[in-house]
């Protein structure tokens, strides 16, 4: 049947997507502000070029672009398990609260005298943990959890609370201010690798916990007793889920600040390319999330050189109008 | 006090039902009667005295307390030089800023809740707020538009509103579609009010921010004294209107048959909305939830079915003069602005109000 296929097609889709975002990274890794041109910049890929642009593009464009890789890959995945989970088009770990409880833990622990990179990774998936369960108990108790607007905006409420208590924190103490204003628009600039090293142990229990929730998680899109039926405990099954959202965003979050709608754009992206089905979109998500950062990440240095637009900002560009179509369409996809 | 007419037109000299006082009277050549819910005068007189001791308390507490007394004298000019300094230069200012942005926020809200018949439509939420404060920064910061922070924050605001109608398609009485297209441009025009703020120095950048939060310190005299002219004819307009309004939230097919310009009135009411806010988020930057908050509380202290305009402009004054207050207070000499005082209160009240299962979104 391959023949009736258009020729586009007959690559499957994380193959081209994966293409993608090599092109979109080498492009990243050219492009910038700056006196480096990528024609300076290109032979340092290959082990030559100038002092200059081997600073350029090994010391400062390489980090950011492997954050963004990290970063847009967990939140894509996070955004694809927590709408596959509430079964909403519209949760999205950004406007659900998940991120603000991270922020939320991080300025508590920089406010008691924490600085060590490799502390607040681990306290801000505790307060992504926090404000997941938060909202998806208190839909779920209620009984709202079918009803996704008013989940969305009970998490911008929540939002909206623990910001102003995260700057409530912020003003009892300047230094930490300083410290944290930049980070809390979201961006991928100026991070360390040893940063990124700090989040690899947690990554990779999100990853196991990932391929171990898969498929039973996508029985349960199918509804509590269809999962029961085929011998998935749905409790367990969320929990689990949930555990995985806080590891993937706690530790975004705790790299680039947060960045909200990338959880929402990217799933968007993945389903319409390849279906409901959490087990094909999941894999989508982890090509299609980076190439969504990384791409925001490239504007963000070039809309406005020699300044640079803080990634949240864009981020949040992009994606509302995504939202808006999510909800425009004329009935709500369900999942 | 929030005089409304009935529904059904009384007949002359039929009596009032229980709980109203029927007032006749005569206007030229019209025979004019009006019923007046006892319970709303009670509620609003209350609610005017006790803004008036929240105003009194706020003019005595402070880093150098004084007693009503001293107030009083120091209000007509008299009395020591230090206390006519403290109350008529600084506290004064503030106290006048608290109740007329409190109570335009709390008129507007209820006028949008009114028109959308959701209670979930205030400015807050469908980001006319945060609409209006990145354009007020914009001004601020300078760039390149020569416009002053009143004028660009209601330009803000109208762009905002008619965004969040235009991209839903709605107005909101179908459904949640308009309150998440604002929700949506609230978060684009937060985006944009950090990023100006992350691209100006540091010490601006300062400045800035207790306004962005939401507070009474970063006022200017022009647009308190802006808004103090706006508020008392925007009362009287939407208090004019009390009757329409009132059919509008009942039901949109009753109201035309009985004879109303939906269309009018439905924008006479977005202007003046519009326009309150607007002019308050130029004064004290966006406290949204006190246009949330007024009205519910107002319908609740009111509990009949009416629009009450009057006694949510007093609520929102009060709860904007306890909160400017509690902030000033509670860990002086620290500041905390007022909209975060707002926000760690009335949140937890907004979530309890999404999530609970009897929630009906029409006011």
């Amino acid at each position: 049947m391959i023949s009736s296929l258009p020729p586009y097609r007959l690559i499957p889709p994380p193959l081209a997507a994966g293409f993608l975002l090599f092109i979109i990274c080498i492009a990243s890794l050219l492009l910038g502000a700056g006196d480096v041109t990528p024609a300076d910049a290109l032979p340092v890929l290959f082990g030559g070029g100038s002092d200059e642009a081997r600073f350029i593009v090994l010391e400062l464009r390489m980090p950011r672009t492997l954050v963004a890789l990290v970063v847009g890959a967990a939140l894509g995945c996070a955004g694809a398990l927590m709408q596959t989970l509430s079964r909403n088009p519209l949760a999205e770990p950004g406007l659900l609260g998940i991120s603000a409880g991270s922020s939320f833990a991080v300025a508590v622990m920089l406010m008691l005298g924490a600085s060590a990179a490799t502390l607040t990774v681990y306290v801000s998936q505790l307060g992504a943990l926090a404000g997941c369960l938060i909202v998806l108990s208190a839909a779920r108790i209620q009984g709202v959890g079918n009803d996704p607007i008013r989940l969305v905006l009970a998490g911008a409420t929540l939002t909206g609370l623990l910001l102003s208590m995260t700057s409530l924190l912020l003003m009892f103490d300047q230094r930490s201010a300083d410290e944290i204003r930049f980070w809390v628009t979201g961006s991928v600039a100026g991070r360390d690798l040893d940063d990124l090293y700090h989040l690899l142990p947690s990554l990779a229990v999100a990853i196991i916990l990932m391929l171990i929730v898969i498929r039973p998680l996508a029985a349960l899109s199918l509804g509590e007793r269809a999962a029961q039926g085929l011998g998935h405990k749905p409790g367990r099954i969320r929990l689990i889920t949930v555990l995985v959202v806080a590891l993937l965003v706690g530790a975004a979050t705790a790299m680039a600040g947060p960045i909200i709608f990338v959880g929402l754009v990217v799933p968007f992206i993945a389903r319409a390319i390849a279906g409901p089905d959490i087990r094909r979109t999941l894999w989508l998500c982890l090509p299609i999330g980076p190439i969504i950062l990384i791409v925001a990440d490239i504007l963000s240095r070039l809309l406005v050189s020699p300044a640079e637009l803080p990634l949240g900002v864009l981020t949040a560009i992009i994606g509302a109008p995504v939202l808006l179509l999510v909800v425009r369409g004329k009935r709500m996809p369900a999942l | 006090m929030n005089a409304e007419l009935p529904l059904s037109s009384t007949l002359p000299g039929s009596t009032a039902p229980r709980g109203y006082w029927l007032l006749k009277g005569r206007l030229g050549s019209r025979q004019l009667s009006v019923l007046v819910p006892r319970r709303s005068v009670a509620v609003n007189l209350t609610l005017l005295v006790l803004t008036l001791a929240a105003a009194t308390a706020s003019l005595c507490m402070g880093s150098m307390s004084l007693s009503p007394a001293e107030v009083w004298t120091a209000l007509w000019g008299e009395g020591p030089a230090l206390h006519k300094l403290v109350v008529q230069e600084l506290r004064l200012h503030r106290v006048l800023a608290g109740f007329a942005t409190g109570a335009a926020f709390a008129l507007s809200g209820c006028l949008m809740q009114t028109l959308a018949r959701n209670r979930l439509a205030t400015p807050g939420i469908i980001g006319i707020d945060n609409a209006a404060t990145a354009f007020a920064v914009a001004s601020v910061i300078g760039t390149g538009i020569a416009l002053a922070p009143p004028a660009m924050s209601l330009v803000g605001a109208a762009t905002a509103t008619a965004l969040a109608f235009g991209l839903s398609g709605d107005n909101g009485s179908r459904g949640y579609r308009f309150i998440i297209a604002g929700v949506a441009i609230g978060a684009i025009s937060g985006a944009i009010t950090q990023f100006m703020l992350s691209r100006v120095a540091i010490d601006d950048a300062n400045a800035a921010f207790p306004w962005t939060v939401g507070s009474l310190n970063a006022r200017s005299k022009e647009a308190t004294l802006l808004l103090g002219a706006a508020l008392l004819p925007c009362l009287l307009l939407a208090l004019r209107w009390a009757s329409s309004l009132r059919l509008v939230q009942v039901s949109e097919a009753v109201s035309i048959g009985l004879g109303i310009n939906l269309k009018r009135v439905r924008r006479n009411g977005l202007i003046l909305s519009v326009l309150l806010t607007g002019l308050a988020v130029a004064v004290a930057g966006p406290v949204g939830l006190v246009a949330l908050i007024g009205p519910e509380l107002a319908r609740t202290l009111c509990r009949h079915r009416g629009v009450p305009l009057l006694a949510s402009t007093l609520c929102g004054a009060l709860l904007m003069l306890l909160a400017d207050l509690t902030g000033r207070m509670m860990l002086a000499p620290l500041e905390i602005p007022v909209g975060i005082v707002t926000a760690v209160v009335g949140s937890p009240y907004l979530l309890w109000m999404l999530l609970n299962p009897s929630f009906r979104s029409q006011p």
